[in-house]
């Protein structure tokens, strides 16, 4: 068992907050020594009182007790707590600056800062990872991770995981991150700076995962999901001013390709076009689009507000892939699971070009506006277009590529009224080659960034008994999210 | 699909003694191909660091006694450099606490010009077959030596090869790439280790490759595999037939290790990684 101490309900719940809000505590603290090696350096100031061990008022006036094991007041460091605990256990982080790199394999932990804005783990842009979860179950929840060299928060081959209220900033690759992970939510977090994605769920099928409430902007992409689907909702968030907005995307460099099944519905996307972000070479490409499936199957796009983008609002295209490390599943395998896929044998001629179509989504009843090329599209460079079975119907919009598109591919069975395809196509292939006259990617470490918005704190943070990802993803009723409202 | 290998693990025959054989083979038995995500790893890119003539392995204390090499990670690291008194303050890689020493012929265009290389991608693993949980760290000031400098004919591409991505089949000379994929070399660096050495009078006899998953019992030490890959910038069609390595023709082409990770680090990132089969980090797709 590990040593905790015990923190009361409400009176500690009061300090904390006194202690840690309406100033910018960061500034405010000395600074921390930099970590050295894998030595983790806590902050040098003394925790907020009411947070420290023997803190038992909470049985004393004859309300419930919280175990938790608190950082810095019993345990010098978060890595230390962390270590300690275990399954079934909250680490409670008080206000500071911590440069350290945690890494969890304990199950079923809840890691929490007391407060969002001023919990604030800081990689010097040093250290690799905010925090790095390789355990099941793991909640981390109410905090802020900046100057990564990797990632703010990551979560790699885990079942159950769960991000809340959390803020990543200036990290190297991602912001928010789950690899070969399934069952899990990110909601209420907010990702910027990152020359890949703020929020990215990659190599699931099925998923089990929902994206919810969430903020990205100023990255390289804003959601990324690469071979990332299976009830997998992206919801009610907000995608602005990034390279490109939402790209669930498909490749052989991971597994479990191609891409399958999102729900992206009630989201504003608006200004992708952001071209003094850091970006990697993808988030070139595709610069200056809202929502778009690159290689992406079944998924659904609806109730969406999507504008201002220079390219396209919504658009499904191919995306090109050299030197592929397989060749393209038949249409009769995309129901494969991930881990299906990962026993099976490779291609034995692989081949050097792959163009993953998009095939058989569904884009309905988004509001699309203001798009330089388009507002709704399909594309593609190998396939003709009326065999790959999208369909779109009661979208906002005014250009279409090809023309009078929902005529052309309307959904639920409908006949086609239009039957030229031709018209209008959208010249996706060009994009290659404008690639390199897209502005160039703006080192993560420099580039400008908006301060962050007024970003709520998770409620009772310093109060709320531990909740581990152990009931995740959050039931999510799809069918009652409304377009979003321009801010 | 036609498929003909097990994902993330494909096996290529190299010119290895049998497995009864008392010491360790010359190259690898089968190398990792095919798309990440399926076998634990840790992924560190360096950028060059600086280039000169030393060889701080195979001549050390004799500066300018080398061909060409490019040197990665590191920046301090040359002729006279010792484990004991190497700085390990900065790096070129983006493990901010990789502070080891990689480095590699330089490449040469028709011209005799260096061809500046973009990064090394330094991909650590168990080795095909190899148990992750019996894997250690590398000791300490580790030196290793993996390809052939002298080679006069073609290297088995499971021990060096080419490639214009990472997880294809490597070739033993470089392909045409498009004008959007760099140029690999790949070196695959030997996996077992006799346990006592950090270094031995040929610079190879105190590491070896393990075989269909074992390693020898003179070398019975499983340590990660490390799958190096130089990356350059694409080179048209016409001009690969003329490249050539500082130490002569592509025939010798080699690389070198000299671990001066920081010593928990690399604890940390082989048991959390390799012991736990957990992708830590992906290299560039």
């Amino acid at each position: 068992m590990p040593t905790t101490s015990r923190l009361a309900l409400v009176l500690a719940a009061s300090v904390v907050v006194a202690a840690g809000c309406g100033s910018d505590t960061n500034d405010s603290l000395p600074p921390s020594p930099t970590a050295s090696a894998s030595t983790s350096v806590a902050p040098s100031t003394a925790p907020p009182p009411g947070t420290g061990a023997g803190t038992t008022i909470g049985d004393e006036v004859g309300l419930p007790v919280i175990e938790a094991l608190d950082v810095p007041a019993d345990y010098p460091t978060i890595q230390a707590a962390v270590d300690e605990a275990g399954p079934g256990d909250l680490v409670l982080i008080a206000p500071g600056v911590y440069r350290e790199s945690v890494t969890v394999q304990t199950d079923d932990l809840t890691i929490r800062g007391v407060e969002r804005e001023t919990v604030i783990l800081d990689g010097d842009f040093t250290l690799d990872n905010g925090i790095f979860v390789s355990a099941d179950g793991v909640a981390v929840e109410n905090m802020t991770a900046r100057n990564y060299t990797v990632n703010g928060f990551y979560w790699t081959e885990v079942e159950g995981y769960r991000g809340s209220y959390l803020t990543a900033i200036r990290n190297g690759d991602y912001g928010v991150y789950a690899f070969d992970s399934t069952k899990g939510q990110f909601d209420n977090s907010y990702a910027s700076g990152s020359p890949d994605a703020g929020f990215y769920i990659g190599q699931c099928f099925p998923c089990d995962a929902v994206l919810d409430n969430v903020i990205a902007e100023h990255n390289g992409l804003g959601y990324s999901g690469t071979n990332a689907g299976g009830n997998l909702v992206i919801a009610n968030s907000v995608f602005r001013n990034n390279r490109v907005g939402v790209v669930p995307n498909s490749g052989s460099y991971e597994l479990c390709y191609p891409q399958r099944d999102n729900v992206i519905v009630g989201n504003l996307v608006y200004g992708n076009n952001q071209g003094d972000t850091p970006a990697i070479d993808v988030a070139r490409l595709a610069q200056g689009n809202g929502i778009l499936t690159a290689g992406g199957v079944d998924n659904v796009i609806e109730r969406n507000r999507v504008y201002d983008h220079d390219r396209t609002g919504i658009a499904l295209v191919p995306f090109p892939e050299e030197e592929a490390r397989d060749d393209e599943p038949s249409q009769d395998e995309w129901d494969t699971t991930c881990a299906e896929q990962r026993t099976q044998p490779l291609a034995d001629e692989l081949p050097s070009l792959l163009l993953w179509d998009s095939w058989d989504n569904r884009v309905v009843g988004n509001d699309v506006s203001g798009s330089g090329l388009a507002d709704i599209a399909v594309a593609s460079v190998s396939t003709d277009l009326e065999t790959l079975r999208n369909c779109f119907g009661d979208n906002v919009h005014d250009v279409s590529a090809p023309a009078e598109l929902e005529s052309l591919a309307p959904c639920d069975g409908a006949e086609p009224t239009e039957a030229n395809w031709k018209a209008g196509t959208l010249d996706v292939g060009s994009w290659l080659a404008e690639q390199e006259t897209m502005p160039e990617s703006v080192d993560y470490q420099e580039a400008p960034l908006p301060l962050p918005p007024q970003l709520d704190n998770m409620p009772d943070a310093a109060t709320a008994p531990p909740h581990p990802a152990t009931d995740v993803p959050m039931e999510i009723d799809v069918d009652a999210i409304e377009i979003p409202e321009r801010p | 699909m036609s498929r003909g290998f097990a994902a993330g693990a494909v096996v290529v025959l190299g010119a290895c003694a049998g497995p009864t054989s008392a010491s360790p083979p010359a190259a690898p038995d089968a190398i990792h191909l095919g798309p990440q995500g399926n076998v634990g790893q840790f992924v560190v890119q360096c950028a060059p660091s600086h280039a000169g003539f030393d060889d701080p392995i195979l001549y050390p204390g004799q500066p300018g006694a080398s061909h060409l090499h490019q040197f990665f990670g590191n920046p301090d690291i040359d002729a006279m450099s010792t484990s004991e008194d190497a700085d390990r303050s900065t790096t070129s890689c983006d493990q901010r606490l990789d502070t080891a020493s990689y480095w590699a012929p330089a490449l040469l265009d028709a011209s005799g010009d260096v061809v500046e290389p973009i990064d090394v991608v330094a991909y650590y693993r168990a080795a095909v077959g190899v148990d992750p949980a019996s894997v250690v760290p590398y000791p300490q000031g580790l030196k290793m030596v993996a390809g052939d400098h002298r080679a006069v004919d073609p290297q088995p591409t499971t021990l060096v090869g080419w490639s214009c991505a990472p997880g294809r089949a490597r070739s033993e000379a470089p392909p045409a790439c498009t004008p959007r994929q760099e140029l690999h070399m790949w070196v695959t660096f030997p996996d077992c280790w006799d346990g006592e050495r950090d270094d031995s009078e040929d610079h190879r006899a105190h590491v070896g490759y393990s075989e269909e998953g074992a390693c020898p019992p003179s070398h019975p030490v499983a340590i990660p595999q490390l799958d190096l890959a130089v990356r350059y910038p694409p080179i048209a069609a016409d001009e690969v037939a003329g490249l050539l390595l500082a130490s002569g023709d592509l025939t010798t082409a080699h690389a070198d290790f000299w671990n001066l990770w920081d010593e928990a680090k690399l604890r940390r990132e082989v048991d959390v990684c390799i012991h736990g089969d957990v992708v830590c980090t992906l290299g560039p797709g």
